[in-house]
C-alpha cells in the first residue's frame, strides 16, 4: 500500500495549459479553408463579370476600375488572413485533457478533460478526403458550444487520436489491454 | 407504510380511471363531431326526438364500452429480470412499451382538472432517450403512484446496492419547505414586469386588431380620448400610466399565484419533490446529481421584503432545446429557506471564496456602446429629421444618460465572481441581481477568450460549460484567469465524484 499523503496544493506549481506546446495543423488545411471561401469568391467574379460583359454602361469605367481593385484586395485580403489564422490554429493533447486553440483577431482557447468527453467523431468531407486530411470532434455533455473539433489532420493521425480518446473514455480492462493494442484497425466512425 | 405491492405482475389502473378515459374520448368525439351536433341543435324542432336522442345515446354507451375495454388492456409492471419498464395496451392494435430502469430519469406525478375531480393522478416517464419513447399511465392513485415512482427511481439509482431490501426506511416524504401564498404575493408584485407587460401588449393589439375588423362600438373611442381631454396633460399621461402598472402587477399576481400555488418541496430517500399549482397540480421529481447550475435572483424590493426567487437548471438529456422541467424555479422563498434549499442541493451552504473583479475597461466599454453610441445614433436622426426640438432632445437625452449611467455602474459594480474549492459563484445585474453558483467538478468544457488588442493590457474572459447552461466572467485580469482555468481543470481531472 502507498504512503498516503495529502500534501497542500501551490496554485502556482500546477501544470499551466498556457504554456504547452502546440502542434500545428497540416499545411494542406489551408487548400481547404481556401477553397471554402474560393465558392463564394467565384460567385461574386461570376456576377461582376457577367455584369461586365452584358451591361457595360451600367457604372462608369472609375467604378469598374474601382470594383476590380476591390475584389483584388479582397482576393489577397482573404489570403494574408488565412495564412495568418492558419498558423494560429494549434492542438495539444496532455494526459487528461485536449486543448484547441485558434483565432487571429479573438483568440479562443478550448479544453476538455477527457474524462468528461462523451464520445469522439472523426469527419472527412469531399477535399479533405481528396488531400487525406480528416477532423476529430470531441462531443460532451455540455451541449454544441463545449464541442471541441480540431480540423487538418493527416488521416492516420486522426484515427490515432480518436483511438487515444476512446481508450481514455473507456479504459480497456487489463486483461484485454494487448488484443486492444494488436488490432490495427479499430472500429472508426467515420462522417462525410 | 411498507404496504408491498407487487410490480412484477401486469397491473391495471384505477377503477376511477374509467371516467377520466371516458371524459378524454367523449371530449375528442365531441371535437370530432361538432358541426354535426351544431346542425342537429339549430334544427332540433324538426328533428325526430326518438332517433337524436337514440344515436346520442348509442354513441355514449359506444365510449363507455371502448374506455372499459382500453381500461382492461391496459397494463404495467416492472420486469425484475431484465430490469424493464413494461407497458401493455390497445384494444385491436397491440402496443408494448417497454423501458429500461436505468435509462429513466425522472418521474412525474401530475392531475388535471378531470383527474382531480375523480381524484386520480397522472404517471409519466421521462428517460434520457427521445421524446417518443416516453411513457404515461393516465389514471393511478396517489399513494400507489407514489411508491412506483420511488421503484422506478430507486432502481434507476440503487442497481449497483444490493441490500435494497434492508433499507426499507419510511418513505412517508418529509415536508421541508411550503411556499405560503404571502411570499407569492410580494413575488408577483416585485418581478416578471417586462415578460407581463409583452404579454400584455400582446393581448391589447390583438384585441385592438378584431375590434377594428369588428367595427364594433363596444368602446367609443372619441369618448375616451375626449374625456381624456378634459384632464390636464399631466393628469391623463398618469391615468394611463397608473392604469397600465396597475394591470402589470395584477397580472403578474395571477400568473404566479395560478402556476405556483401551494409550492412545496418535500425530500424522500432519494429525490427531492416538488409540487405546485392552482387549477393543476404539478409534481416533479428533483435529482440533486442532476442539478448543474443553480440562480438566485433578487431586487432592491425583494430584499427588501425577504423574498427570493431560485432557478434550478439541470442537465437535460436533449441540449438543443432545453425542456422547461429541465429548468426548476422556486418562486419566493425567505433567506432561511434559501439556504436550507441550497444545503438539500449541494451538501453544504456555499462559500464565497477568493473575489475576483472585472477591469475599469469594462465599464468603459459597456457606457461606449450602451450610452455613448445612442446617443450618437439620436443626435444623427435628429438633426437629419429634426423629429423633436432640440431642446426637447436635450431633455430626453439628459434623462437617458442619468438612467443608462446608473444602470451601466450597477451592473458594473455587481459583476463579480468568486472562487472557492468546491464552488464557483458569479454574480451580475443591475436592478435584478443574479447568483449562479456551480461546482467545478461539473465543468464540461472550459473556454478563454483574448481579443487582440487585450494583450496589452492583460485582459481576458472565460466561458465555463455545464451540462446545464454556462457561465462566463469578461474583461478580467487574464494572468489570474488563467491560474482559475489551470486550477478548476486540475479538479476535474483529479476529483473522483461524478458529474451526474
Amino acid at each position: 500500500m502507498n504512503v498516503f499523503t495529502n500534501n497542500p496544493i501551490d496554485i502556482t506549481q500546477l501544470p499551466k495549459f498556457e504554456e504547452v506546446q502546440l502542434k500545428g495543423l497540416n499545411p494542406k488545411y489551408i487548400t481547404v479553408l481556401l477553397f471554402n471561401f474560393s465558392l463564394l469568391l467565384t460567385l461574386v467574379i461570376v456576377g461582376f463579370s457577367a455584369l461586365f460583359y452584358f451591361k457595360r454602361d451600367a457604372f462608369s469605367n472609375a467604378i469598374w476600375i474601382a470594383i476590380l481593385v476591390g475584389v483584388v484586395l479582397f482576393l489577397v485580403g482573404l489570403v494574408v488572413f488565412t495564412k495568418f489564422s492558419f498558423h494560429k490554429k494549434g492542438y495539444a493533447f496532455r494526459e487528461h485533457d485536449a486543448i484547441y486553440k485558434s483565432g487571429l483577431i479573438s483568440e479562443t482557447t478550448t479544453i476538455i478533460p477527457f474524462n468528461r468527453v462523451q464520445h469522439v467523431a472523426l469527419h472527412q468531407g469531399f477535399i479533405s478526403r481528396k488531400l487525406g486530411l480528416a477532423s476529430v470532434e470531441l462531443f460532451t455533455a455540455g451541449g454544441s458550444s463545449s464541442d471541441l473539433e480540431i480540423p487538418g489532420l493527416l488521416l492516420a493521425d486522426a484515427q490515432l487520436i480518436k483511438n487515444l480518446v476512446s481508450q481514455k473514455i473507456n479504459p480497456p480492462r487489463k486483461d484485454k489491454l494487448n488484443e486492444v493494442v494488436s488490432t490495427e484497425t479499430l472500429l472508426t466512425e467515420e462522417h462525410e | 407504510m411498507n404496504k408491498s405491492v407487487d410490480f412484477s405482475q401486469p397491473q391495471r389502473q384505477s377503477l376511477p380511471g374509467i371516467l377520466v378515459m371516458f371524459a378524454n374520448s367523449l371530449q375528442k368525439t365531441v371535437r370530432a363531431l361538432w358541426p354535426m351536433l351544431l346542425i342537429w341543435l339549430v334544427k332540433f324542432d324538426t328533428l325526430n326526438k326518438l332517433v337524436f336522442f337514440g344515436s346520442v345515446a348509442g354513441v355514449v354507451v359506444l365510449i363507455g364500452v371502448i374506455s372499459y375495454l382500453q381500461y382492461l388492456f391496459f397494463t404495467f409492471h416492472i420486469d425484475e429480470e431484465n430490469g424493464e419498464f413494461v407497458i401493455q395496451k390497445g384494444v385491436l392494435n397491440k402496443t408494448r412499451i417497454t423501458i429500461q430502469l436505468h435509462k429513466i430519469q425522472q418521474v412525474n406525478i401530475n392531475q388535471s382538472l378531470i383527474q382531480r375531480l375523480v381524484g386520480v393522478h397522472k404517471l409519466e416517464i421521462d428517460t434520457a432517450g427521445s421524446d417518443k419513447k416516453e411513457a404515461s399511465i393516465s389514471a393511478i392513485s396517489h399513494e400507489l403512484a407514489t411508491i412506483l415512482k420511488e421503484r422506478l427511481i430507486n432502481h434507476s439509482q440503487l442497481e449497483t446496492i444490493e441490500n435494497t431490501e434492508n433499507i426499507r426506511e419510511e418513505v412517508i416524504p418529509t415536508s421541508l419547505i411550503k411556499i405560503g401564498l404571502p411570499s407569492l404575493i410580494k413575488i408577483g408584485f416585485t418581478s416578471n414586469y417586462i415578460k407581463s407587460f409583452a404579454l400584455i401588449f400582446l393581448f391589447f393589439t390583438t384585441i385592438l386588431e378584431n375590434l377594428q375588423q369588428l367595427n364594433s362600438e363596444v368602446i367609443d373611442e372619441d369618448k375616451v380620448t375626449n374625456y381624456l381631454d378634459t384632464l390636464p396633460i399631466i393628469t391623463s399621461f398618469l391615468v394611463i400610466v397608473g392604469f397600465f402598472i396597475g394591470l402589470v402587477l395584477v397580472v403578474n399576481l395571477v400568473r404566479t399565484i395560478l402556476k405556483y400555488f401551494d409550492f412545496t418541496i418535500q425530500k424522500s430517500k432519494q429525490a427531492i419533490i416538488l409540487s405546485y399549482g392552482l387549477l393543476s397540480t404539478k409534481n416533479t421529481l428533483l435529482n440533486p446529481n442532476k442539478v448543474q447550475k443553480i440562480k438566485i435572483t433578487q431586487n432592491y424590493f425583494q430584499k427588501k421584503l425577504d423574498v427570493i426567487t431560485i432557478g434550478i437548471h439541470q442537465a437535460s438529456s436533449d441540449v438543443e432545446k432545453v425542456k422547461e422541467k429541465d429548468q426548476i424555479e422556486v418562486p419566493g422563498c425567505n433567506e432561511n429557506e434559501r439556504d436550507a434549499i441550497l444545503k438539500l442541493l449541494l451538501g453544504q451552504l456555499p462559500q464565497k471564496g477568493t473575489m475576483y473583479l472585472p477591469n475599469w475597461r469594462k465599464l468603459a466599454v459597456n457606457t461606449f456602446f450602451f450610452l455613448l453610441v445612442p446617443i450618437a445614433i439620436s443626435l444623427f436622426l435628429n438633426h437629419k429629421t429634426e423629429f423633436v426640438t432640440w431642446t426637447e432632445w436635450f431633455i430626453y437625452a439628459a434623462f437617458f444618460c442619468v438612467f443608462a449611467g446608473v444602470m451601466l455602474w450597477f451592473s458594473f459594480k455587481n459583476y463579480k465572481l468568486f472562487v472557492s474549492e468546491d464552488f464557483i459563484i458569479k454574480q451580475n445585474g443591475a436592478w435584478d441581481i443574479d447568483t449562479t453558483i456551480i461546482e467545478p467538478y461539473k465543468i464540461q468544457a472550459i473556454e478563454t477568450q483574448q481579443l487582440f488588442w487585450q494583450k496589452a493590457t492583460n485582459i481576458g474572459s472565460v466561458t465555463l460549460s455545464t451540462a446545464g447552461g454556462t457561465v462566463s466572467f469578461t474583461t478580467g485580469n487574464y494572468t489570474e484567469i488563467k491560474q482559475l482555468v489551470n486550477y478548476w481543470l486540475y479538479e476535474v481531472e483529479t476529483w473522483e465524484k461524478n458529474w451526474m
